[in-house]
Parts: C-alpha cells; structure tokens; sequence
C-alpha cells in the first residue's frame, strides 16, 4: 500500500514536471524564438511590444487550450470506458464528435454570403459546435432509452449518428464554396491554432465546474468496473453513478470539440497510458489520465508547429500519428486493460 | 437459428427469383433515362443508334458504364457483407464497418501518391492488399481481448481502424494539394467518369466467387450453429472462417477499386435477403446479390437526381438509406440481432 502510494506521487509530479517543461519550451519556439531573459522581461513588465503580443495573445492561450482539451477528452475517454466497460471505447464513438463537425460545417456553409464572407462573426462557431454535439447527445441518448437494453447500446446509436452526419457533413462540403471546404477540413483534422482567452476562460471553467463531480464519481470506479451486481452489493447506485458518468462525458467532449476541433484518439489513447504507468484507480487514476491528455495534445500541437516550419501540421493529424502505432502496441499488449 | 430448415415451395422461390430480377432489369433501364437530362423512352432508343448527338454521347459514354458498374459493384459489396455476417456470427458485420473500405482505400492513396496511378492490375492488387490488412488487424484487436469479447468489440476495432485510416487519409489529402482535388470526390464513392475496364477483373472474381460460395453453401450455413455443433460434423472451424473472410476482403476490396469506399451496401442487402429469403445460404445468396444491385442503382439514380445538375457523393446518398435501417434494426427486439 505505502510502496503503490510513493510510486502514484512520483508519477503524478513527474508529469506535471513534464508538462510545465513542455509548456514552457512551446512558450519560447515558434516562428521567432523567445529567450529566457525576454520571458522575464515579459513578466516584470519591460518586454518590447512584439514579444508581449506573441506571448500572451498567441501563445499562452494555445498552450492553456490545448492542455484543457486534453484534460477534457482524456477524462471523458476514461469514464466511457468504464461506463461501457469495453478497452476500445473512446469519445468519437459516440457521436458527439460528428455532432460538433456537423455544427462547425452547417455554420460555415449555410452563413457564407454569395462572396463568401461570413455573415455571423466567426467567434460563433464553437457555438454552433456545440449545438450540434447537444443534439448528437440528445439523438442518441433519446434512442439508447427507446432501445432499453443498457447503456453498452449507446455506442451503437453513436455510430448510427456519425455515420449520418458524416453523409450530411460531405455532401455540405460539396454544395458550399470551395474554400469553405478547405477550412472545414482544418476544422476536422483538429488543431488548436484559432485560440483565444475568451476559448481558454469558457472551456477552464467548465472543467472547474465539473471538477468536483468528477472527484466524487472517480471514488466509485473500481466499483464500477466490477459487474453491476457485485457493484450494487457494495452499496453503490450504479445506474445513477454511470448515466452522470455518460452525461459528463460527453459534455466534457463537446466543450473540447467545440474550441479544438475533432482531435482524434486522445481519448483512447490517454487511459491506456495512464493504467500503463499506475495499477491504481480512483481519482489518482483519474490525474494521471487527465495529464497525459494534456500532455499528448500539447505535445502534438507544439511538434505540428515546430517540427515541418513554415507548414503548420494540426494537433489532430499528429495525435492520429501517434495513435495508429499505439494501436498496433496493444494488440502486442493486449492485457494492459485486464491485468488487474 | 429457428428458419434454417424451413424452406418453402420451390415454386415461390422461383417467383421471388424472377421478381426480383425483373426488377433489376427496370432499375437499369430507368438509370438510363433519369439524371441531370431526363429523356423519353423514344430519345434513349433513337440515342443507340445516333451517333454525335448530345443524347446519344451522353447515354453512350456516361450512362451505360453506370448502368453496369452499379450493380456488379453492389453485388460484390452484398456478397461480402453476408460472408462477413456469417463468419463474424455478428448481424452488423459489413465490409464497411469492419475496415475493409478504409484499409482499401488507404493503400490506394498511399501508392497513388508514390507511384502516379500505374495499371488497374496494380492498383486492384494493392486495394486488396490493404483491406486484407485491415480486416485481419480488426480481427486480431478483437480476439485479443478474447477474455471479455463481447459482439460489440469487433464492431469498435474495425471502426477504430477505419477512423485511424481515415484521419490518415485526410493527412495525405492535405500534404498533396494535386490529388486532393483529384481524389476527393473519389473518396466519398461514385460511378461517374469511372473506368468500364475494370470489370475485366471484377466480373470474373464475383462469378467465382458466386459459384464457390454456392458450392460451399452447407459450410456457410453450419458457421451459423454454434462451433461446438459444427465440429461435430467434422469441419475445420477455422479454415473455414479464415477462407470466407479472404474472400469477403477480396470482393469488398475490388468494389473499392470499381466505386471508391461505399458503405451500407454490404450491411443492408443481407439482412433484406435474409427476411425475404430465410437464412439458409443457397437461398438467400442470390436475393443477397439481386438486392445489393438494387440498392446500389436507386442510390446512383439518386445521386444524380438529388443536386442535379451536379452529382451527390454516392456514400451520402447510401447512408441516409442505410442509417435508417441500422437503427430500425438494432431497435428491432428480435431475438438473434445484437444482444
């Protein structure tokens, strides 16, 4: 107990340790390199006007969004999956993620004027994101009910969901202008380039909000992942636990697609990770998972804008590349999930 | 399996046959008629024998290659998706959900953009190379977590792949400026402007394939017991299960190289074959290929239609078919379809 203790922390600050170098090199590349001694400039207030600008209105809020997108899909990767109680789940498969792309695609193409200018200001776009993941969430929730047979069915009417607005988004991308298309298809890939304060503070409070909540159920998970009988033995409301579980889930995943993107496998890839390093569960597992989110689209967004200068790769593009060897991996490892 | 020894009357079967035929045959004298022009029945007849018209050039070169690709496509994609339904024991098994279209079409980007485009042998040989490796993989994924395998683990391995494959793609699409344009409207699957000179290859497999499958109907129909029932009459379970799957890849893979990736096909078809027909394999094989023809023609008619005068995706079309029917079949509380 005391030893599975030390090693958790150590884990734990080892990430964050990480994270904050990580954060801080992605601070100073970029296009222009910033030093270590203009950084301190910038914080005590004498740094020149350029190096504020690129700092704080470009950089720092991307790295702020990228980490919380992270967080947000890595955490709701974990619950599904403990909710489904299947390895492979993760929160493209439930339709949101379609939901959210088929938002960001109407918006673009049914507000464009016949010259192609937008009529609404882009900043509503996440709104309409947004919408769009409500109403895959409520579409395949109401048929999940209507079905009756568990919430292990969710994944099927997730994909029923997908596979629709993925249809309605082509045929979108035909009929509307074609540079239209092309920015949707940014939007697609996933990338974390467009950020603002206003993104970082909307997206930082959803995840303070829902913080405390998620604290609460991780104390349940390894009820949870027991079968439901010996789970309600234990004393536990397993309906009620799993369908809030579900309901933060996706919310988590629409809040993160909404500002980033469809940035892929996050969710998938994160807890794999996480019960790589720690046999724990709980909220110990639920730090680690939500770090390697931070840490996977944080990564890949600094090494799309580094490593093929001038050309920018989107975070969704190099999460994808990461993914696919991954999935490979665990055929080799395939007990990572049910060792313990 | 409660209807497999049910068999009806010979005679009604034969009916059905040639309904459904007949059908076809409607079907694609209609997709000569309908698209962005609309001509009369007199106009398409005088259009074969005109040479240098607008009709006859139009229904010459753009229609009738249509009028065939369609159903030999559909056909091959049906066939696929009732191999794989049979063999995975699953009833949303399609060529589409397991991989196969994605893995096809990867490959054939990948050597697309490093070799130009060669021959046709070339590149239906690399679309099968491809979807075999993602069929197997998908396969693999799933068996591995042989402890917990629940029917709903194939389903998300393959659409895991498809998904991986698929960001893939995009990437590619999005380094390659010049085949971006070229393959985008490829990618989402249609029968315009598509090369005749791959029927050469096609229609020869699917006829082999037809025959063998008719052969081995028994086998098919003994994958349906439980294994412990199909040992017992002496069948090598897995020899069996791995041939079927090769050749469900094979035809699905040659459907990618004749249409682009097209879903639904390989889902819908089988499951209307086996309610009209039974699940007994000699007869529901060729309501399975005639429905699949069905199906893939009413969605070309559709493409065209639909946005006319510019064309639809093919996959868009099939999926606001398809979807429909997925959710009515997994609402449906039948017993035997997904637990």
């Amino acid at each position: 107990m005391k030893r599975s203790f030390f090693r958790n922390n150590s884990i734990l600050l080892g990430l964050v340790f990480l994270l904050a170098v990580v954060s801080l090199i992605s601070l100073q590349l970029g296009s222009s390199f910033i030093s270590f001694e203009r950084m301190i400039n910038i914080l005590v207030g004498q740094g020149t006007k350029s190096d504020i600008l690129i700092v704080t209105k470009l950089r720092l809020p991307r790295i702020i969004l990228a980490i919380n997108t992270g967080i947000a899909l890595a955490v709701s990767g974990l619950l599904l999956q403990i909710v489904i109680k299947n390895p492979l789940a993760s929160p493209s498969l439930f339709g949101v993620v379609d939901g959210a792309a088929l938002g960001a695609i109407i918006f673009l193409v049914l507000f464009s004027s016949e010259t192609g200018n937008l009529v609404f200001p882009v900043e509503w776009q996440p709104v309409a994101a947004f919408l769009g993941s409500l109403l895959a969430i409520f579409v395949v929730f109401w048929l999940t009910i209507l079905d009756g047979r568990g919430l292990s069915r969710l994944i099927l009417y997730g994909i029923c969901f997908s596979a629709l607005a993925t249809a309605l988004i082509s045929l979108l991308m035909i009929i509307g202008p074609i540079h239209r298309a092309s920015q949707a298809f940014l939007w697609l890939t996933g990338s974390v380039h467009a950020a603002n304060w206003q993104k970082v503070v909307i997206s930082s409070s959803a995840l303070i909000i829902t913080a405390p909540i998620m604290m609460l159920l991780s104390s349940s998970m390894k009820q949870l992942m027991l079968d439901e009988e010996s789970a309600q033995a234990t004393g536990l409301t397993v309906k009620t636990s799993l369908v809030l579980m579900v309901i933060l889930a996706t919310f988590l995943t629409a809040i993160a697609v909404s500002f980033a993107g469809a940035v892929g496998f996050v969710g998938l890839l994160a807890p794999h990770i996480a019960r790589f390093f720690t046999p724990s569960h709980g909220l110990i597992l639920l730090f680690i998972t939500a770090l390697t989110g931070a840490l996977l689209v944080l990564g890949a967004d600094f090494l799309g804008r580094i490593a093929f200068q001038p050309l920018q790769i989107p975070a969704g593009a190099i999460t994808a590349f990461i993914g696919a060897p991954y999935f490979l991996f665990m055929l080799r490892f395939k007990n990572v999930f049910h060792r313990r | 399996m409660p209807h497999l020894t049910v068999l009806e009357g010979e005679d009604r079967f034969y009916f059905k046959l040639a309904f459904c035929s007949f059908f076809l045959i409607i079907l694609m004298v209609a997709s000569l008629h309908f698209g962005a022009e609309i001509y009369t029945p007199y106009e398409v007849w005088n259009a074969f024998w005109e040479l240098e018209t607008e009709a006859s050039i139009i229904i010459q070169t753009l229609r009738v290659p249509r009028m065939v690709l369609a159903p030999v496509t559909g056909m091959a994609l049906a066939l696929s998706g009732l191999l794989l339904q049979t063999v995975s024991g699953n009833p949303l098994a399609s060529p589409a959900f397991l991989g196969v279209n994605s893995g096809a079409a990867f490959f054939v980007l990948l050597a697309f953009s490093f070799f130009g485009f060669t021959s046709l042998w070339f590149l239906s040989l690399i679309a099968f190379a491809g979807a075999l490796t993602a069929i197997s993989l998908v396969f693999l994924l799933a068996f591995s977590f042989g402890a917990s395998f629940q029917q709903s683990t194939l389903l998300l391995a393959g659409i895991t792949l498809s998904s991986f494959l698929s960001s893939a793609i995009t990437i590619l699409l999005a380094t390659n400026e010049t085949t971006l344009e070229a393959l985008l409207f490829w990618l989402s699957g249609s029968f315009a402007n598509r090369d005749m000179s791959g029927l050469i290859i096609v229609v020869p497999v699917l006829f082999f394939s037809i025959i063998v499958t008719l052969i081995m109907k028994s086998s098919l129909d003994s994958l349906l017991m439980d294994d412990e029932s199909a040992k017992a009459l002496g069948l090598s379970i897995f020899k069996l299960r791995l041939f079927f799957i090769f050749l469900s890849a094979l035809l699905a893979s040659l459907a990618v190289v004749l249409a682009g990736p097209v879903a639904f096909i390989g889902l819908v078809a089988p499951h209307i074959a086996k309610n009209y027909a039974g699940l007994s394999h000699l007869r529901n094989i060729p309501f399975c290929l005639l429905f699949g023809a069905h199906l893939t023609l009413m969605a070309d008619i559709a493409t065209r239609i639909l946005l006319s005068p510019s064309e639809a995706p093919l996959s868009a079309v099939l999926a606001f078919i398809g979807v429909p029917f997925l959710v009515f079949l997994l609402l449906s509380k039948k017993r035997g379809v997904v637990g």
